[in-house]
């Protein structure tokens, strides 16, 4: 189990890095983040990239600010910075209890927040993350930088709307109120979770103002859960609400059977799941208050 | 071409160290083969099992999912760093005394990793190092005499410090 | 007619104040484990060395048309290529101990056909083992895909695609066995208790992999092989038949593995790559298994068996007798035959009195992985079966699960089984009520209710009560056939104990690989005991197959009882020849002198006496101060064989002794079934086992929590499972899923000592226990939790999806 040979570059600038993959394109080059995804499918040369562009010594992407209500996150900041960092906790506390069950301590330590995005895995908690909170994706390319809606962000399971050249350079998450919860169900602690289920909730008057639902492993990427959002709002958060917004969430899902569990488990578990978020997200909407 | 060797410097246990290297070649392999560091052991090679476990500036990771020349520049720790000569760490007197090893394997891994746990929360109940040492498998042991050694380590190591300090004052 | 010599070993008597014997000393193995220098086969690869990679099949049953090594043989740094074919050239087939050797041929490398998915089809000789996966990418394999056959029932149906050709069907093995009167049993039986149950196949995975290396020398002929495996001292002929070299020039050394759980016992095929790789180079060759080769390619999947069993049972609850009929899916190969169902027979009644048995096994060939050894060879499954049918029974019955195990009790040893077996000793009683009392059962099941009719919640409570047979003997071999083709009788275990001039103690142990086991401490502390040394004093030594002293090396909890007979003996020779010293030194006859305290002294007087190192170096030393029939020096071995095993009957009606040192146990796992989940928590978990005599009491304790956690993954987490076409599902550990922290509770261990009568200080073996107990334990805690559903779990492991659609089917059906 050691990974194919590859060319190798450690550029210092997201222009210098963009350069390189312009020039490397017909190698299938590709960037290394943390690794903690890409090396392991090396290792079992799943992947066999011709080049690698390292983006370790690019400074410009390490880094976590809040600009003007929006949390901004450069792509390299390692997860478990994310994890530990204040301002994330302040502004974004959804992306602090997710990132906290991502993997093990270990590998946050290496891997970061963009590369777990950009790996897309539909298991993954940050692209549900991203998708629940309205995150903003900035891209920089040959031809300049773009900023994609994390909705149209995720294309299918480690597909995204990233070009081969683009580079995931920040992590744009507007501030939400109201209550947050990230719950999710892994069958050995750490690993990949069967479901999981972001949620952040706003309650004025009494009555639900504004819902986010993204779930993770029932369909080909995270995914919102719009039916269940829509049986919220304005809605009273009880029990029968909660439970109403549990079964909209699974109407219609059609996730794929693997070894751990068959559609019908999955959506079984999502059901539950939902449930789940939303009782904490709410109560703590209304802790909140 | 694609074997051409990239020239690194790090640090590993303090000392320093210069390699030429592969840029596939991974850490775990650096250490190990390169540089003869064989208490560093190679499980799984897809980053589930730990039992590569080594500290990067500190930080606990997984040597089999790194590539040496991620480490240019970094300050590595290793097992053979742990005891001073004939004294051994800490952790490494808990887990003989609470027989937190069997085969060993996994042993110099969730000792680097312990580290870095008693590093952050020098004193961890038994549930918080149960959680933590979650990141690094054992075969043999069934975690139990793990836990309580990274427990009474913590301890005894808190006892050392306070012990330092006191001396000092 | 069944004739059987029931005749038993002498009753011992043991000391009871003993000094080192039962202390839970650290143990003397660790420190260089602790410090990183463990000496692992990994460690000993050297620059000069080349690697092996083996490119394996991505098919589970195909015909290798064509091999193309052109591109790889070419390749930066390969030294060779050797495809199957070549291979088969060079070795003859691997051992197997199956039923038809020539019928189901296997070799290190296929060579016509791949069985399954993972076996190695070629391998490439280079200079890193890089460079050697590299090339091994560019070997061109034109496969011819055949229908595959994956479930071993359909495997028996007529027409199935055959694994092996020659055998002409897929059962590699269908005979039924009866102990006893099965027909008047059942037919006075009050009710007879059915189930049909499934248990799938998981396998050992230390986190080390297997490993060998080997450096053949053309000058000389001989071939030295380093590996994890053991030294293989009795069973040499294993690698040397397959290499075609003669055991006498072949070394077999075993270095420190990093785990076994039986999956590193005889792993011959690491060894033989290797061997065969080195002779083809010319210099030393390392073959590492990798994860995947481990997973997929490493011979030691386990048990996979489905079971259809009647327990016949008065309405009183007593047991009265049991119909066991098995098919195992043994995989495309069978190297140990059926041996997993001897270590079911050796206990296959349980601690209970049931009268007969019929015990019908068929073995099944299919395009898998094999089977090999997994900590417990097959009885921990029938432990699970047997628990699983007992507390059916007691539902079915409207019983109190514990009074019925209970009432059923062996009290009188020793007691034979209906299989021959004996059980030398035990008292199940005071481990059941030690382990009620430890896992505080009454208290468990008020809550248990409580929390169903307040809160909802379905917790279970798993108690259930089995043995822990140990010391496996040969004449297990013989069972299975009217003229066995290996009618072994040995199972020797050796130690040689040296003291040197200034009394300094160095035992040799042979072949006796450290496989995370202690036999280090075991030994220092059984010599300590002897001699009245400090254990840390002792030194170890293990030596190789070459010059190496008859051994078998661990497997079948035996190294700890085997090791103490072989220590026991050397001790008794040495204390010999140093009482007649002594005498001749104090002038005095020896008949006179008497050991104490780490010397001889004259009874009575003890002024008068000379040390162990007094003693030692006038042996050395002072030649000229002995009469001429005194040799120098101090130094002995014992070759100790297993000290109870009598031949089964010609009939198999009887199967003799063969597993005799029955240790017990009683397990009790509290759980709660997340109904809406299919997740499993602990509560709470208290484990009582009875392994006889202790020696190191926690690192008993510790093979019980790690036996533990490998029970609670086969029950819950771990499965080899391959889908419809014989792809393999689980190749990472992402999937194949081994309990972390996280899933494993902290146990209360209660000890329980009821000494052997036939083994030195009364121990049993107790290496294997915890996985031999808790899949049972937990398959009967959930169905406990699930009962008020109506839902009763059949299948291991019990993961969320299974239990969640058992929950399901239960709704609907209802
Ligand atoms: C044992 C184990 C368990 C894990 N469990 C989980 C889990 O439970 N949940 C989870 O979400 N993840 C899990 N992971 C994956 C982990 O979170 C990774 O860190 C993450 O998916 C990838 O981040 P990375 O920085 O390591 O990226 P890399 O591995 O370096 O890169 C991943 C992919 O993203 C691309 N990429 C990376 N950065 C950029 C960028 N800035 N711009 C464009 N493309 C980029 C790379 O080219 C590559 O294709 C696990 C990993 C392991 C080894
Ligand atoms: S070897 Fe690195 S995590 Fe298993
Ligand atoms: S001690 Fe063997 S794997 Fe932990």
């Amino acid at each position: 189990m050691k990974p194919p040979p590859f060319h190798y570059a450690a550029p210092s600038s997201v222009a210098e890095a963009v350069e390189l993959l312009v020039a490397h394109a017909a190698a299938e080059p590709r960037v290394l983040a943390g690794g903690q995804s890409l090396i392991p499918l090396m290792n079992f040369r799943l992947a066999q990239p011709g080049h690698l562009i390292d983006l370790r010594n690019v400074a410009e992407l390490d880094g976590i600010r809040v600009d003007g209500g929006v949390l901004v996150i450069g792509a390299m900041t390692r997860q478990s910075v994310v994890e530990r960092s204040p301002e994330v906790a302040l502004t974004a506390p959804l992306l602090a209890e997710a990132v906290g069950l991502v993997a093990h301590a270990p590998i946050r330590n290496s891997g970061t927040i963009g590369g777990s995005i950009a790996h897309a895995d539909p298991a993954a908690e940050l692209p549900a993350v991203a998708l629940a909170l309205d995150a903003e994706l900035v891209a920089t390319g040959p031809e300049g930088t773009r900023t994609i809606p994390a909705a149209e962000f995720l294309l299918g399971p480690f597909s995204t709307a990233l070009r081969p050249d683009e580079i995931l350079t920040e992590i744009r998450i507007p501030r939400r109120g109201g209550g947050h919860a990230f719950v999710e169900f892994a069958r050995t602690h750490g690993n990949f979770a069967l479901v999981g289920v972001a949620a952040q909730v706003e309650i004025e008057a009494g009555r639900v103002a504004r819902a986010a639902i993204a779930l993770t492993g029932v369909a080909p990427t995270a995914i919102r859960a719009t039916a269940a959002e829509n049986a919220l709002l304005g809605a009273a958060p009880g029990a029968e609400t909660i439970a109403a917004a549990a079964d909209a969430a699974v109407t219609g899902l059609t996730p794929a059977a693997d070894l751990h569990a068959s559609a019908a488990t999955r959506v079984a578990l999502a059901r539950s799941y939902v449930h789940r978020a939303l009782e904490r997200a709410i109560s703590r909407a209304q802790d909140r208050r | 071409m694609t074997g051409q060797k990239r020239h690194i410097t790090l640090t590993v246990n303090g000392r320093p160290v210069s390699a030429d290297v592969e840029p596939r070649r991974l850490l775990v392999d650096l250490l190990r083969e390169d540089l003869g560091l064989h208490g560093t052991h190679i499980g799984c090679e897809h980053g589930v099992c730990g039992t590569c476990t080594v500290l990067r500036d500190g930080a606990s990771i997984r040597s089999c999912i790194t590539f040496a020349v991620q480490a240019d520049g970094a300050e590595i720790s290793t097992v053979e760093g742990l005891a001073q000569g004939a004294t051994l760490h800490p952790l490494q007197e808990e887990f003989w005394e609470k027989q937190g090893l069997q085969c060993g394997y996994c042993t110099p891994g969730m000792l680097m990793r312990a580290c870095e746990i008693i590093e952050r929360n020098p004193d961890p109940t038994p549930e918080q190092v149960r959680e933590e040492i979650a990141s690094n498998l054992c075969r043999c042991t069934g975690y139990q005499f793990i836990t309580e050694a990274v427990v009474d380590a913590a301890k005894r190591m808190r006892a050392d410090s306070d012990s330092t300090t006191g001396a000092q004052t | 007619m069944t004739i059987v010599d029931r005749s038993a070993p002498p009753v011992r008597t043991h000391k009871d104040n003993r000094k080192w014997v039962g202390k839970s000393i650290r143990r003397v193995e660790d420190p260089k484990f602790l410090r990183g220098g463990g000496g692992y086969i990994a460690d000993l690869v050297t620059p000069d060395m080349l690697h092996v990679a083996v490119l394996r099949s991505p098919h589970a049953h195909a015909r290798i048309a064509a091999i193309d090594t052109v591109a790889a043989l070419s390749a930066p740094g390969v030294h060779a290529v050797i495809t199957g074919a070549r291979a088969a050239a060079l070795c003859d087939p691997l051992p197997d101990f199956g039923p038809d050797p020539a019928n189901h041929t296997w070799r290190c490398l296929a060579v016509d056909t791949v069985r399954y998915v993972g076996e190695g089809v070629a391998v490439v000789v280079a200079d890193d083992r890089y460079l050697a996966e590299d090339a091994a990418a560019l070997i061109e394999v034109e496969y011819e895909p055949l229908d595959p056959v994956v479930d071993p029932e359909r495997a028996l149906a007529e027409g199935a695609p055959l694994v092996h050709e020659p055998l002409g069907s897929n059962c590699a093995y269908d005979r039924t066995f009866d102990f006893g009167d099965v027909e008047t049993d059942f037919a006075e039986a009050d009710v007879v208790i059915r189930d049909r149950l499934r248990w799938h196949r998981s396998g050992g995975q230390p986190l080390e992999t297997v490993g060998a290396i080997a450096d053949f020398d053309h000058a000389t002929g001989e071939l030295t092989v380093h590996t994890n495996s053991l030294s293989f001292t009795s069973y040499l002929f294993m690698v040397a038949g397959t290499l075609k070299i003669p055991t006498n020039k072949l070394d077999i050394i075993p270095v420190p593995a990093g785990g076994s759980f039986g999956s590193k016992l005889f792993a011959t095929k690491p060894s033989v790559i290797a061997g065969m790789c080195s002779r083809e180079v010319g210099r030393p060759v390392v073959y590492l298994e990798d994860r995947v080769d481990n997973m997929s390619n490493c011979d030691h999947h386990g048990s996979d068996r489905v079971y259809e069993v009647e327990l016949a049972m008065m309405r009183d609850g007593t047991m009265r007798s049991l119909k066991i009929d098995t098919i195992d899916d043994y995989g495309a190969y069978i190297q140990f035959g059926v041996g997993h169902h001897g270590n079911a027979l050796a206990q296959v009644t349980g601690p209970y009195r049931i009268g007969s048995v019929r015990y019908r096994v068929r073995a099944v060939l299919t395009n898998k992985n094999q089977q090999g050894a997994y900590r417990g060879f097959g009885s921990e499954v029938n432990n699970w079966m047997l628990e699983q049918m007992v507390d059916k029974a007691a539902r079915e019955l409207g019983l109190d699960p514990v009074q019925v195990r209970r009432q059923n009790f062996v009290r009188t040893f020793p007691h034979f089984i209906p299989t021959g077996n004996v059980y030398d000793s035990g008292n199940y009683d005071a481990v059941l009520d030690q382990a009620l009392k430890l896992s505080d059962y009454d208290r468990w099941r008020a809550e248990q209710r409580r929390l169903l009719e307040e809160e909802g919640r379905y917790i279970g409570i798993g108690l259930i009560t089995a043995q822990e047979r140990s010391v496996f003997s040969a004449t297990e071999f013989w069972f299975w056939f009217d003229e066995p083709g290996a009618p072994v009788t040995s199972m020797p275990e050796s130690v040689t104990l040296k003291v040197d001039a200034t009394g300094g103690i160095t035992a040799t142990l042979y072949s006796c690989a450290f496989w995370g086991n202690s036999p280090e401490t075991m030994v220092a502390q059984m010599v300590a005991e002897e001699f009245d040394v400090d254990p840390y004093s002792v030194s170890i030594v293990y030596r190789g197959s070459r010059d190496g002293l008859p051994a078998t090396g661990p497997g079948g909890s035996r190294t700890t009882v085997m090791l103490a007979g072989a220590v026991e003996g050397a001790t008794a020779k040495i204390k010999a020849k140093a009482r007649q010293a002594a005498a001749h030194l104090l002038e005095i006859d020896p008949d006179d002198l008497e050991w104490v305290d780490g010397g001889y002294q004259v009874k009575g007087v003890p002024e008068r006496r000379k040390s162990l190192g007094d003693i030692a170096i006038a042996l050395h030393l002072f030649k000229h101060s002995f009469p001429e029939e005194i040799e120098s020096g101090l130094e002995d071995s014992k070759v100790f064989d297993h000290p109870y095993t009598t031949m089964p009957s010609a009939d198999r009606k009887d199967l003799g002794v063969f597993y005799p040192f029955m240790g017990h146990a009683c397990h009790v796992p509290v759980i709660e079934v997340d109904i809406e989940t299919g997740g499993v928590r602990f509560l709470s978990y208290a484990a009582v086992h009875d392994c006889g005599t202790l020696v190191n009491p926690r690192s008993l304790a510790g093979h019980i929590v790690g036996g533990t956690a490998q029970g609670i993954g086969t029950a819950l987490y771990e499965e080899f499972a391959y889908d419809d076409d014989g792809q393999l599902q689980a190749t990472s550990f992402l999937d194949y899923l081994i309990p972390s922290a996280m899933e494993v509770p902290e146990l209360k261990i209660g000890h329980a000592e009821t000494p052997s009568p036939y083994t030195p200080h009364g121990i049993k073996g107790g290496g294997e226990g915890g996985r031999m107990m808790a899949p049972a334990a937990l398959n009967v805690a959930v169905n406990d939790a699930l009962a008020p559903l109506g839902v009763r779990v059949t299948e291991l492991p019990m993961t969320p999806d299974r239990l969640l659609t058992a929950i399901r089917n239960a709704r609907e059906s209802r």
